[in-house]
């Protein structure tokens, strides 16, 4: 399967922070002083395939899931395209039914699923809504899509407090399943989890993915996680997309200066938690990033025009995208 | 909310002993104001049935029955006797007639053992006399004063004839009853009891109406505020803001004094004063509601903004709401009351409980106190207790504070 599912193109989202729409109005009237604006994902163009995993990398805040939001369709782009199996985005997320092909699974098990429904009704309410099923199936639908996710029968009649952090998420997947997905996003799914329930979750992900060829866009601070899962891995620097590439290919040889960094914080032999440890030198604030290449007051490459010439994706094998001035291509 | 966490909540809830008190007496005050027509034992809304002669009289004191003038034309042929009562209005006593022997016929009234100021009787037939009366010089009329037994005997010399008709007028003296003013009376008459049981039912019933439909109109705009952002919620907010700086009081004043009295209006002018709570309160929970994950999760399920708004986003806030109705209840109680006895709340013929406290003002100073101080005492319990529940509630809904 080589067709691709979902194409982002120089997709970006910006937030005015710190402004009401009063402030804003004196602000234009006044001060004219342009409101602060914080570019949180900033022209990132990637694809999906059919039945693809692709991993997204970065560090707290660089834009993730703002744009896994973006993705999923519940944030609208300041600028850029999106398209699912071709179509732009306004008129396939017009049609409700069909926008339901993309779902997301969320990070915090228990904020992501409404205290005040019962399982049953949190993962069969979308199905009999948009038709999928008629309302007296519900229930041995329900109970089908929980045994899928591992959960009895009887969770069906229960609120969500009631379960452990594990099995929340289970039921956050189930409520995602429902709906029959082609393509599921999961914005850091494991990290509130402990590292044994990680382990569950993420080969309950993999049979799902076996099982049902879904395409998968899987968000993780975890390099040990997006190497088992994923077929090709993103990797994003204060809202860039700074290297793209088969995972193979990216833990063989990163070329981004950024990659290199990330994958030599991370422990080579190692059982336990591979995080990536803390990189030199301070995050810039993503209100005010530094010019040019992002990454230059960090990066141990850097020369004098990284501070002035943003640097564009550029090719240096098949399928390896990246961008960095300093990387003589190959 | 599930079984168990509601259970819980009970459970918290009881821990307060002046929670549960406050609780008690607030659903006492709502039975009372469902079942004020069965309870009370008189209807204060029936002017009819209202007695000058009962006005401002002191707890624990009787009714009077006022004296009446009773006419009846009475017939008698043969042996039967007829009463024609000649009295226009429904009267307490009636006259009756019966032979009391030979050439002797009786006449009294019912209820038996009625005090009569005198009784009289008008065109007897020739040879008749009652006895023990006094006969007017020219006509033939026998009056007798305060006939024992409230009876008077027909007699003659002769034979009476067969059958004649005469006019029997019976005067009865004011009397007492059984029935006893608890509470006293107001300046009509009006029995407190009744109608401070009346009372709470109108204050009740305006300040559930009331606060309940503020609060539909303020939690929609407050939701409406919280979805749609931008302009709408700079708009309402600023409303809101706006209300929120007025004194209640003067805005319901004004409100009143534009559209005149009556509870409709007295509905309308709370309403316009508490909207803004409930829009401020449903606002920032449903922001705070709107941020966590579960409503992206039901964006990402396709569902509509009014599903969302309403099916998961509603609910919980609902238990902030619900306390802030608690609360507005009593206040809406408050202010109504607060209107009705500046006069430009209810009218007079239904009187609120600040009605009544209103009418009992001017007497307060010659120490007709029972008035005005039974209604008072019985607003400021009911409002007390919807304080301390609202305020139970209102804990109970703060994380901050330990449980
Ligand atoms: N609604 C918003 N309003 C203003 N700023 C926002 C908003 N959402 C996100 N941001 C900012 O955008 C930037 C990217 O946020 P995002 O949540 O996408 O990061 P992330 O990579 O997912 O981080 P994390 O790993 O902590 O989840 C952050 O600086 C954040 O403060
Ligand atoms: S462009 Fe320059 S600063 Fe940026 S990563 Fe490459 S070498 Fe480093
Ligand atoms: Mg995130």
């Amino acid at each position: 399967m080589n067709e691709t599912i979902f194409e982002a193109r120089d997709l970006s989202r910006s937030f005015s922070v710190g402004s009401s729409p009063l402030r804003d109005f004196a602000d234009h009237f006044l001060r004219d002083r342009p409101p602060k604006v914080l570019r949180a994902v900033d022209n990132v163009s990637l694809s999906l395939r059919e039945g693809e995993t692709l991993g997204i990398v970065g560090e707290s805040g660089c834009g993730k899931s703002t744009l896994a939001r973006m993705i999923a369709g519940i944030l609208p782009a300041s600028s850029g395209e999106r398209r699912f199996r071709d179509e732009p985005y306004e008129s396939f997320l017009a049609r409700n039914r069909d926008a339901l092909k993309v779902q997301m699974v969320f990070q915090d098990p228990l904020s992501s699923l409404n205290p005040r429904l019962r399982v049953g009704d949190i993962i069969g309410e979308a199905a009999v809504l948009h038709g999928l099923v008629r309302r007296p199936q519900i229930k041995d639908y329900v109970a089908d899509i929980l045994s899928q996710v591992g959960l009895p029968a009887d969770s069906m009649g229960r609120y969500p407090h009631q379960f452990s952090g594990g099995q929340r998420q289970r039921i956050g997947i189930a409520r995602a399943l429902a709906v029959k997905p082609d393509m599921l996003i999961c914005d850091e799914a494991v990290a509130a989890l402990d590292v044994s329930v990680q382990a569950q979750i993420i080969n309950l992900l993999m049979d799902i993915k076996q099982d049902s060829g879904l395409a998968m866009i899987f968000i993780s601070h975890d390099l040990g996680v997006i190497r088992h899962l994923c077929d090709r891995v993103a990797v994003m620097y204060l809202g860039r997309v700074v290297e793209l590439t088969e995972t193979e290919q990216l833990f063989a040889s990163p070329l981004h200066p950024y990659t290199r960094m990330l994958l030599e914080g991370m422990p080579k032999i190692s059982l336990q938690r591979r995080r990536f440890m803390p990189i030199q030198g301070e995050i810039p604030s993503p209100l005010s990033p530094p010019s040019g290449c992002h990454f230059h007051p960090r990066c141990p490459m850097a020369t004098e025009h990284c501070g002035r010439i943003r640097p564009e994706l550029r090719e240096a094998s098949s399928g390896h995208v990246h961008a960095c001035l300093n990387i003589e291509p190959c | 909310m599930s079984t168990a966490g509601f259970k819980d909540y009970a459970q918290h809830f009881a821990e307060s002993r002046a929670a549960v008190v406050s609780l008690a007496v607030s659903l006492a005050f709502v039975a009372c104001a469902i079942f004020a027509p069965l309870l009370s034992p008189t209807d204060p809304y029936d002017l009819t049935q209202l007695q000058l002669s009962d006005a401002l009289k002191p707890t624990g004191s009787t009714r009077m029955l006022p004296g009446e003038e009773v006419r009846a034309n009475i017939r008698i042929d043969g042996s039967a006797t007829s009463v024609q009562p000649a009295t226009p209005a429904k009267t307490h006593v009636t006259l009756v007639a019966e032979p009391c022997g030979l050439n002797c016929l009786g006449v009294g009234v019912q209820p038996e053992g009625t005090r009569l100021a005198n009784l009289q009787i008008r065109n007897l037939p020739a040879g008749a006399t009652v006895e023990g009366a006094r006969k007017h010089p020219v006509q033939s009329w026998w009056t007798v004063d305060n006939p024992e037994g409230g009876k008077v005997r027909i007699a003659s010399n002769g034979p009476l004839p067969a059958t004649f008709t005469f006019l029997a007028i019976a005067r009865s003296m004011d009397q007492e009853t059984d029935f006893v003013f608890h509470l006293g009376t107001d300046s009509f008459g009006r029995d407190m009891f009744s109608a401070i049981l009346y009372g709470v039912r109108i204050s009740v019933f305006v300040g559930l109406v009331a606060a309940g439909a503020a609060m539909v109109i303020g939690t929609g705009l407050g939701l409406l505020s919280a979805w749609r952002g931008g302009i709408t919620d700079a708009i309402i907010m600023r409303a809101v803001d706006f209300m929120l700086g007025l004194p209640a009081l003067l805005v319901g004043l004004a409100i009143l004094a534009i559209l005149g009295n009556g509870v409709s209006k007295v509905v309308l002018a709370i309403v316009i004063v508490q909207w803004s709570y409930y829009a401020r309160t449903a606002r920032s929970f449903a922001m705070s509601e709107l941020g966590k994950e579960y409503v992206e999760a039901a964006r990402c399920l396709r569902l509509s903004p009014a599903r969302i708004m309403l099916r998961h986003v509603l609910p919980n806030c609902m238990p902030q709401i619900i306390v802030l109705f608690t609360l507005n209840i009593a206040s809406a109680i408050s202010l109504e009351s607060s209107l009705s006895f500046l006069g430009v709340g209810l009218p007079l013929t239904r009187p609120s409980l600040g009605m009544l406290i209103a009418s009992g003002y001017e007497f307060i100073f010659s120490h007709k106190y029972w008035i005005s101080i039974y209604p008072g005492i019985v607003l400021l319990v009911m409002i007390v207790a919807m304080n301390l529940l609202g305020d139970r509630l209102r804990d109970l809904n703060n994380p901050r504070l330990d449980r």
